[in-house]
């Protein structure tokens, strides 16, 4: 062999070695995160939801199940105790998932029994494990449980699912409550729910002698104080994460006695100011922290938070009732778990709410190559009360009877006497959008900084000083109305 | 002979000590977790011994219900072709550098320093959308032939090779007929096989512990031993006592082939250390 051609094969080898150095990890090391947000699906997969026209949506009936037997979709869920089962610990302490609570692996077997479609269920721990995949338009991925995405990228990620005049019929005023833009509803969400509210150990309130939430706040305040003087810690916040501070856009609407007190900080100059309800909410919450109501120690994962309601070193948690059934599968070996209950958040001055929305939302990819069979089966969930119930919520198509999991019991009593109203999640519209890009401008929306650096600048390792908090106010109020202007935006 | 004060030695031993707490502190909890139940993990303190030391429920539950079996297959399967084309590539690339003047020559070794200089993360969004194109996504396939690059250090561990294997072995070859792939594969490789050795060892550990990469490319189905370790991580919940246990499994290999081959990676280390 000549001196050439062994030039040439080295070149080759140095030519392949350069492409495949990009990424290389080998010895020096890796690095990390995620492909960048803003690289768009494919061409095919954009245009897809311009080229349609009149209705999208397409029910059980309208679909050929004949033609779809055999086929294979995939379907990702960050909810993996629907998938492997409940977390939970056998007789010597030790953990095991608990299948019995694999509702939607039971579900996806039954629907490949009835419709000969099969479901192949990935569960995923974050929304960066697969958001590749999604800006690829990767057909491996059929159907996702939807996270918290802003209309664009629902725009740019997700099939069209119905027209949301198509849905109201079929879902009433819930119908405006699922992830839309006004015109297509992105992912449906077969089912209500009641958002943040109490969620409890009655055991633990009965042991420092309450049967129940209190229905005003200073008795709410009252519960607290009793359970920290009992050594327990009145609420699991779960602070270590910045996703729970979310709850706080409910308790304001509480706080309001309207549904908008997130948007209509468009209004206000001081939305952070205890004048809006949005400030004062937060306000409350931090007060409370200073007061030592939330968790005294850091739980490592909200399973460990979900665990010390279930077990009773905590009393409560504000969340949704997403929550209950999860704890429940969580109470220790003898315990009845229907002693976590669900009830309405206390009266802040303005009378009792509790938020209620669609709930439980999944969509199609549009990278899907199947399409069809991906809506089959949401229909089929969407006509699946009991395994909606299992989860926590109430399934509500038109025509499907709902099966009421015992967990709505106090919250339904106290709506049917009238002592708590029901206010529905406010729909998207240009107030709330505008809104959100508002204090993304001013970089306050991400990690929900707009409450948490306002809670985290409360030092209560030392006697509290709230000046700090105050300034904290004053600056991301000045933040605030500097982006409003900047993006010349205003309530509507 | 230095001299060494009493306060220089006792200095030294100071640093040395604190430096192995450092080291072996974050391990305790780690071994200590990885004994105790569900329910300990949650009851008490990391720092808090296991009451029992042979309960060994979460080693089983990890290999059983991660597929840390499968995992470990996979990795297997992928180191092997990679380090294997990895450092033929690079072995050949250093050959190809050291032994021939040619033009671009320098160009060359400049364009592989470059490589250095680019993050990982920053090629990826292309990278991902050729193998998509490519049709390897979520096959072993995407991964190997990321992992068989050649790195810059690589190649500089095997110039240092070169440079004690004298070019008149690569001439007697010639004279006596041999080719270039014969004088290169039967003469020179070998030679270079403590270089070999440092690389293999020292890529090996970096692939064998890179979670980014397959994690971006591979599915449930071919995961390696990183990201089916990340499998146990929940959206909300994670089993941690679980989790240690399983980075315990993961450790022993990584332990067993320094412990065989430590003198190799003492010698490699230092032989990287070596001028450029």
């Amino acid at each position: 062999m000549n001196k050439k051609i062994f030039s040439a094969v080295a070149c080759t080898a140095i030519v392949a070695s350069l492409f495949s150095a990009c990424g290389n990890t080998g010895s020096s090391g890796s690095g990390s995160g995620t492909v960048s947000n803003d690289a768009p699906a494919q061409s095919e997969a954009d245009n897809s939801a311009t080229a349609l026209s009149g209705g999208v949506y397409k029910s059980i009936q309208d679909l050929d199940t004949e033609s779809l037997k055999g086929k294979t979709i995939t379907l990702y869920t960050h909810g993996g105790n629907r998938v492997l089962g409940e977390e939970k610990k056998d007789e010597n302490g030790n953990t095991y998932r608990d299948e019995s609570y694999a509702y939607l692996k039971h579900l996806a077997e039954q629907f490949e029994k009835d419709y000969g479609i099969h479901v192949d269920l990935q569960v995923n721990s974050t929304e960066d494990d697969i958001r590749p995949l999604l800006q690829t338009a990767d057909p491996g991925i059929d159907i996702y449980t939807s996270p918290n995405w802003t209309v664009e990228e629902w725009q740019q990620y997700a099939e069209p699912y119905a027209l949301l005049s198509e849905l109201t019929p079929l879902y009433g005023d819930y119908a405006a409550t699922m992830y839309n833009d006004g015109t297509y509803v992105y992912a449906l969400m077969p089912a209500k729910t009641y958002n943040n509210a109490v969620v409890y150990n009655e055991e633990t309130i009965k042991s420092v002698g309450y049967d129940s939430i209190p229905t005003t706040q200073a008795e709410f305040e009252n519960l607290c104080q009793a359970l920290r003087d009992a050594g327990i810690d009145p609420i699991a916040m779960h602070r270590v994460e910045n996703w729970p501070l979310s709850t706080m856009r409910d308790f304001a609407n509480y706080v309001a006695g309207s549904n908008d007190a997130f948007p209509s900080m468009l209004k206000s100059d001081t939305p952070f100011s205890e004048s809006h309800p949005m400030g004062k909410t937060i306000r409350m919450y931090t007060d409370w922290k200073s007061r030592g109501f939330f968790e005294a120690d850091t739980y490592t994962d909200f399973g460990v938070a979900m665990d010390v309601v279930g077990n009773g070193k905590a009393g409560m948690m504000l969340f949704g009732a997403w929550v209950v059934p999860q704890i429940q599968g969580r109470c220790p070996e003898g315990t009845d778990p229907s002693v976590i209950k669900f009830a309405p958040a206390p009266d802040f001055g303005k009378g009792q709410y509790v938020m209620a929305a669609a709930a439980d939302s999944y969509f199609i990819s549009k990278g899907s190559d199947d399409k069809e069979a991906a809506r089959l089966f949401i229909e089929y969930i969407s006509e699946s009360p009991q395994y909606l119930a299992d989860s926590g919520y109430i399934a509500m198509k038109k025509g499907v009877t709902p099966v009421v999991p015992e967990l709505y019991k106090i919250i339904d009593d106290a709506v049917e006497a009238g002592t708590c109203k029901v206010l529905y999640n406010y729909a998207t519209d240009d107030n709330s959008i505008n809104n959100e890009a508002v204090l993304s401008e001013a970089n306050l929306l991400a990690d929900e900084k707009y409450a948490g650096n306002l809670f985290d600048s409360l030092d209560v390792t030392k006697d509290p000083d709230w000046s700090a908090y105050d300034a904290q106010v004053d600056k991301q109020n000045k933040a605030y109305v500097e982006a409003r202007e900047d993006l010349g935006v205003s309530w509507k | 002979m230095i001299y060494e004060s009493t306060l220089y030695k006792v200095l030294r031993y100071v640093i040395l000590v604190l430096a192995c707490v450092f080291v072996l502190i974050p391990l305790i909890p780690l071994v200590f977790m990885a004994f105790k139940t569900g329910a300990e993990y949650s009851a008490t303190s990391v720092l808090t011994p296991p009451s029992n030391f042979f309960n060994f429920y979460n080693f089983s539950y990890a290999i059983r219900v991660g597929k840390l079996g499968k995992a470990f297959l996979n990795t297997a399967i992928i180191l092997v072709i990679s380090l294997f084309f990895q450092i033929v590539f690079t072995s050949m690339v250093a050959y190809v550098l050291h032994r021939f003047d040619f033009v671009g020559r320098k160009v060359v070794k400049t364009l592989f320093t470059l490589t250095m200089f680019i993050p990982v993360v920053a090629t990826q969004t292309l990278i991902f959308r050729m193998m998509y194109a490519a049709k390897l996504i979520n096959t072993m396939w995407s991964v190997v032939l990321l992992y068989s690059g050649v790195g810059i250090v690589g190649i500089y561990i095997m110039l240092n090779q070169l440079d004690t294997i004298s070019k008149e072995i690569d001439e007697a070859a010639w004279i006596d007929g041999a080719g270039f792939f014969y004088t290169f594969f039967r003469i020179i490789f070998p030679l270079m096989r403590p270089a070999c050795t440092t690389l293999l060892i020292i890529n090996g550990i970096g692939l064998y512990n890179d979670f980014y990469i397959p994690n971006l490319y591979l599915n449930s189905d071919v995961q390696t031993f990183t990201v089916a370790l990340y499998k146990f991580y929940g959206s909300m919940s994670t089993p941690f006592e679980i989790v240690s246990a399983a980075i315990i499994i993961g450790m022993i290999p990584i332990i067993i082939i320094f412990l065989f081959l430590q003198k190799y990676i003492y010698n490699g280390l230092a032989a990287g250390s070596v001028k450029m």
